[in-house]
Formats: structure tokens, C-alpha cells, sequence
């Protein structure tokens, strides 16, 4: 939690050379790697509206512009709007010739309509109708340019169809059998055509051809609307025009004035569920009811790689060494070996090895070849820019899996070793020297990169093609946020 | 950062059987209707209003120093009436903050200085920065970060936070100590 309400202190270095907090990043259980957000494919997995709940399927959220039927907001605060009933009379008038009393029937019928508590505008203010249900059955404004707009979706439809048909053309040409025969699998060419023209459809070319045809592009003209006489002189009430945001939100209307605003149809909301591009698996998934804060899978960083955190430090002089307290924790259901290591002497990583080269082929022959241009994207090393040094002890720590009873135990245990401060179930403490470099500037940020390397267990089960080994010796590099070099 | 130790006099603070430590500065109006489900620490000058209706928290909720926990009212054609008001666990409530709050989730962060307007529901796992002013009825969704007045949403939490929260909370009742009397 203190990640969310501090600055990140301790940045560990992605696989793609990114520097996040430990929080906002992902662990490839298939790759072994760490990845960000940055790195990693994000998909939708399900829409709904964050107010009602309500899941819609996409093809209805596409329908309805991703947004939610019955939730509304405020067009002039863009609060959430909400549903008031009053009693209104309904007055019917049975025998105007009659001057009696008992000739008003009055009913009172519950009414809705729509209000910001926010900033207090009401739909009645625009003067939309009173409605008799709590929910829908709201006007719905079409947009004036509704039938242009269409126009222009037919002939961009009818041009990316052409498109794609002279490709294929193409292709077809570059591809031809010569041979004697025509073969079935000629599918755009003639038995293609004999097809259509057998089941009385019209050809394929003719049926676009004709939304370009009749297409009338759109024309500037010189002939604009003559501004008002008073327009220099009229005062301005800046009361009744809507500001740049009011107009933006609604793109299709861009009211300028206050009593044209309607309500906005809320905007839906999303499941996303992540996926390492590398390997394909899933990172995150969520479950499918909205309100569930679960996940089905959760590939997250915080859960497999040890966390670092920093509990104080001395202030950073340049050329001087300076005390620091960290704090090293375990998150996974197995023991860890975990040993300090400057970033410099990490093992280089390994180029990407291709056993898959049959697969690979056979991939390029299908057309299925993965964009690898991403790769180049994610292996990056990250320029640290450190000007302090961490003193890594060289014995190697051993620190116990986590557990969830282990907090009803008796208090922090005192180690042997000088450099431990004290431990406690899957937590360390460790005090640690930073050596910083004499020619350090006052003022600037002191930063001190680290490197670790752990041991970790993989609990994927191994598939039978190509058993895996369980026990990994990863390594993960991150920078500490010492404050500022004094001087 | 680590979370450092803050020291309360041991005196002014009464801790029940199941581990809630509240102070005795604090004004919790009536309090037959008070459930704090163990491990709750409410600090000196908080308000509690048990006498408007039932308030109910969870495990390990955290209400600050001066901060107001006020069930919800609702206006209707025959006067007003009041709603029981919710908290689930691991709920951190800064300082000098208002909660008029009908439901508040789990996990949920609530910062200093923060107007929760009447009949709000903050869903689990969700966040609302300091100094913001939550407009009434609002909904606050899942894994949200809410700011500003009125607070809107800013962006997204990581998907840890609930474990991120449950160890805040439980590593502040760690380090919420009595002073040692020498």
C-alpha cells in the first residue's frame, strides 16, 4: 500500500528495460522473465457499466458505441446522474362546460427524471420530459448527420472490400498453376464467377463498384452563414455557453449553449485480461462478474520475485559510505535462496535460442508468422545511471516461504551473521553499506542499482513433450532511491 | 518505504478481547450500534454516529485521527431516514476525513481531508486520494483511483492491491505500539 500513497523508492528493471515499482509489474511463469505493461498484449475481455453492473456482450457494446443504456452523466459536471420521482398531478379536464369542482379529477402519478447531486442540473432544465418508468426510456437524439455518415461507412466498406479483392487478385496471379485445367480450388477465378452467376448473384467486383459510383464526395464551398448584426454588440452571458469539455463531450451535437445539453449514456467499462507476447500465456485474468475483484490467473511480480524494500538509510555523501536497511521478502510457497550482486556482474542474457525452427517454418509457410519486431522491442537493457555502489554481503541468504500463520508467532528472531538485522517467517532485514563516488555532484539524486539473484520454483506442470526442471536460479536488477547526494 | 512504528499512550487507548484498540477521545454516539470486527484501531477526536444507525466494520480498519464516520439519510415525501453504513476489511480512513458512505468495500484507501458524500458506494479494492470531495451517490468501481473535486477517476490500481492493502493494514496495527513507560 505504501507504494500507492509514496514514491517509488525501489524500481526493479523489466525485461524490456523499463523501471516500475514492483506492483505494476508481471511475472512470465512460461518465460521465466519479468514483464510491464508496456511489454505485455492487453485484451478485452468483457464490457460493463462500472454504475449498474450490468455486463453487455461486445457485439451489443459495439452497437450501442460502448455505452451503457440506462446509466447516464451529467452533461455539465459529468457526474453520475440520478434517477428523483416526484408526484405530479395529472390534470384531466371531463367537462369543461361544468364550473364544479368535482370536474378536475386529479391524479398523481409518480414521474422520473434525471439529477446531478453534483452541480443540481436536472433534465427538466433542457426540458426533456418527465419520464413515467425509473429506468430507459429516454429520447434518444439521433445525429443530424446521421445518413452522411453512413454514406461515408458504405463507400470506406466498398473501397477497403475492393482493396483486399485486387490483393487477392494478385496473389492469385503470382501463385497460378499453369496448368491445362482449371482447377475447383480456382476459387476466384472462373468457377467463382460461374457460381454466382449460377445462383443469380450479382458479381462480386459490381456490388462495391456501385457504392463508389454513386458516391458524391463532399464539397467546400465559400458560402458561409453572415454572422449576426449584434454580434459585437451583444453581451455575452457566459452563464448559458458551455465550456470546451461540455462540447467535447458529445461529439455529435458539440452544444453551444447550456439548453441544449442532454445526457450522456455512460461509458462502459472494461475486464482486461493481459497476455505475454512472447509466449502467448496468459499474465491476468479476471473472472467474469464485474463486481469480482478475483482473478483466475494472476502472474504478478509481487507475487514471485523477493520484494525489496527500503527501510531507512543514512544520507549519501559523495565519496563517503552511508548505512542502509533493507528489507527482503520471500512471496512464494517455497524456500529462496537469494543472493546481493552488483548489476555489473550478472551473466549477459542469453540470445533468444529457437528450438522451434520446424514450427517456425511452418509457420512462415502458413502466413501465421508472428510479428517478431516486438521482440527487439521487449530485450532491452536499462540504463541505470547509478552513482552509488551497495556493498553485497557474499554469503548466500536463505529466506523461508511465506506463510500465513507465521504472523501469530513470537517476535523477530537475531541472526549470527553481522549484516542480518533480524528475521521473521519469509521477511529480512539486512544492513547494508553504499559506497558513493567521490566525483558524485550535491544536489543530484542518489541512486544505488543492486542486483539479485534467486532461486526460483517452478510450479507450472511440466508438459510431457518437453519436461521442464523445476529449479531455476533467476536474476533481477533494481534501483534504490536514496534521496539526494548532500554536500 | 517501510512503515515506521507510531506510538500511542497506553492509557487513552482501550483494547477489547478482539484486538480493536480505540481511544478514548473519540465520540461514538451510540454505541449498542458499533460493531468493529476485531483488530480496528480508531484514533482520538473520530466520530462515530451509532445513534443515526448501525455502523459495521470489518477486520482490521484503520478510522484516523478526527476523522467522521456518518451513516447515510435519504429524503423522502415523509421526512428523512437514515441507512446502516458498511465497511468491509482493510479499510484505511485518513485524517479529518468524512465517510457518509452507504457501502464501503474492502481493501478500500481513503485518504486525508476527504468528503465522501451521502449514499456513495466504494466498491472493493479501490482508492480515493487526499483532499478529494466525492459527489453523492457516486459509485466508486473496482481497482479505480478517484481525485479531485468533485474526485473523478484518475487511474488504475495494480492488480495486488488487496494484498497490498491487507499487509498496510496489518503491518500498521504492528506498528501502532504503546509508549514504554521507563
Amino acid at each position: 500500500m505504501a507504494y500507492l500513497t509514496q514514491p517509488d523508492y525501489v524500481k526493479y528493471v523489466c525485461s524490456c528495460g523499463q523501471l516500475k515499482p514492483i506492483t505494476s509489474l508481471y511475472f512470465c511463469r512460461h518465460c521465466l522473465k519479468i514483464r510491464c505493461g508496456f511489454c505485455i498484449c492487453h485484451e478485452v475481455d468483457s464490457h460493463h457499466c462500472a454504475n449498474c453492473l450490468e455486463n453487455m456482450p461486445s457485439s451489443e457494446a459495439r452497437l450501442k458505441k460502448n455505452r451503457c443504456s440506462s446509466c447516464f452523466d451529467c452533461p455539465s459536471c459529468f457526474h453520475t446522474l440520478s434517477t428523483r420521482a416526484t408526484m405530479a398531478a395529472q390534470r384531466q379536464a371531463q367537462d369543461p362546460a361544468g364550473g364544479d369542482a368535482k370536474v378536475e379529477n386529479k391524479q398523481t402519478k409518480k414521474m422520473y427524471y434525471l439529477s446531478c447531486f453534483n452541480c443540481r442540473w436536472t433534465s427538466r432544465d433542457v426540458g426533456i420530459p418527465d419520464q413515467s418508468v425509473a429506468s430507459g426510456g429516454w429520447p434518444e437524439r439521433t445525429n443530424p448527420f446521421l445518413s452522411r455518415y453512413n454514406q461515408l461507412l458504405d463507400y470506406y466498406k466498398a473501397i477497403a472490400q475492393q482493396e483486399k479483392q485486387e490483393k487477392l487478385e494478385r496473389e492469385r496471379k503470382k501463385f497460378a498453376i499453369r496448368g491445362k485445367y482449371i482447377t475447383l480450388t480456382d476459387k476466384t477465378g472462373l468457377t467463382g464467377a460461374m457460381a454466382r452467376n449460377i445462383a443469380g448473384l450479382p458479381t462480386s467486383e459490381s456490388g462495391s463498384s456501385a457504392a463508389i459510383a454513386s458516391f458524391t464526395p463532399s464539397q467546400a464551398s465559400a458560402e458561409v452563414d453572415e454572422l449576426p448584426d449584434d454580434v459585437y454588440t451583444k453581451d455575452v452571458n457566459l452563464k448559458q455557453i458551455t465550456s470546451m469539455s461540455q462540447r467535447l463531450a458529445s461529439p455529435e451535437w458539440q452544444p453551444s449553449s447550456v439548453s441544449r445539453l442532454h445526457p450522456l449514456a455512460k461509458l462502459l467499462s472494461i475486464k482486461r485480461s493481459q497476455r505475454c507476447r512472447v509466449c502467448d500465456h496468459n499474465l491476468t485474468k479476471p473472472e467474469y462478474n464485474p463486481g469480482s475483484i478475483k482473478f483466475k490467473i494472476e502472474l504478478l511480480a509481487y507475487y514471485h520475485v523477493p520484494e525489496v524494500k527500503i527501510i531507512s538509510y543514512e544520507t549519501v555523501k559523495p565519496g563517503e559510505k552511508s548505512a542502509l536497511l533493507l528489507k527482503l521478502t520471500n512471496p512464494t510457497g517455497h524456500e529462496m535462496q537469494i543472493q546481493l550482486m552488483q548489476p555489473e556482474d550478472l551473466p549477459p542474457v542469453e540470445e533468444r535460442e529457437e528450438p522451434k525452427s520446424i514450427e517456425k517454418s511452418l509457420e512462415k509457410s502458413l502466413n501465421l508468422e508472428k510479428d517478431t519486431s516486438s521482440y527487439r522491442a521487449i530485450e532491452r537493457v536499462a540504463e541505470l545511471g547509478s552513482s552509488s555502489r551497495v556493498t553485497a554481503p557474499e554469503a548466500t541468504l536463505t529466506l523461508a516461504q511465506r506463510d500465513d500463520a507465521a504472523e501469530y508467532d513470537d517476535d523477530a528472531q537475531q541472526d549470527t551473521s553481522d549484516f542480518i538485522l533480524w528475521r521473521k517467517s519469509n521477511k529480512l532485514a539486512l544492513r547494508l553499506e553504499v559506497t558513493t563516488d567521490a566525483a558524485a555532484t550535491p544536489g543530484a539524486p542518489a541512486r544505488a542499482a543492486l542486483a539479485l539473484q534467486y532461486s526460483y520454483r517452478n510450479t507450472v506442470p511440466p508438459a510431457p513433450a518437453a519436461p521442464q526442471q523445476a529449479h531455476h536460479t533467476l536474476y533481477t536488477t533494481l534501483l534504490l532511491d536514496l534521496g539526494v547526494v548532500s554536500g | 518505504m517501510e512503515l515506521q512504528d507510531t506510538y500511542y499512550n497506553k492509557s487513552e487507548y482501550v483494547e477489547t478481547a478482539s484486538g480493536n484498540k480505540v481511544s478514548r477521545q473519540t465520540v461514538l454516539c451510540g454505541s449498542q450500534n458499533i460493531v468493529l470486527h476485531g483488530k480496528v484501531i480508531v484514533q482520538s477526536d473520530a466520530i462515530i454516529r451509532g445513534d443515526l444507525a448501525n455502523v459495521k466494520t470489518g477486520r482490521f480498519c484503520i478510522i484516523s485521527k478526527g476523522s467522521v464516520i456518518r451513516p447515510p439519510f435519504k429524503k423522502f415525501s415523509k421526512g428523512v431516514a437514515f441507512f446502516p453504513l458498511q465497511m468491509g476489511d482493510h479499510v484505511f480512513v485518513g485524517e479529518n476525513t468524512v465517510v457518509n458512505a452507504a457501502v464501503v468495500g474492502s481493501y478500500v484507501y481513503i485518504g486525508k481531508n476527504v468528503v465522501i458524500g451521502r449514499r456513495c458506494v466504494l466498491k472493493d479494492c479501490c482508492m480515493i486520494e487526499d483532499n478529494s470531495v466525492l459527489a453523492a451517490e457516486t459509485v466508486v468501481p473496482s481497482f479505480a483511483r478517484f481525485s479531485g473535486s468533485p474526485a473523478r477517476l484518475v487511474t488504475n490500481l495494480p492488480e495486488a492491491m488487496p494484498d497490498l492493502m491487507t499487509e498496510f493494514t496489518k503491518s500498521y496495527y504492528q506498528h501502532f505500539l504503546p509508549t514504554t513507560v521507563n
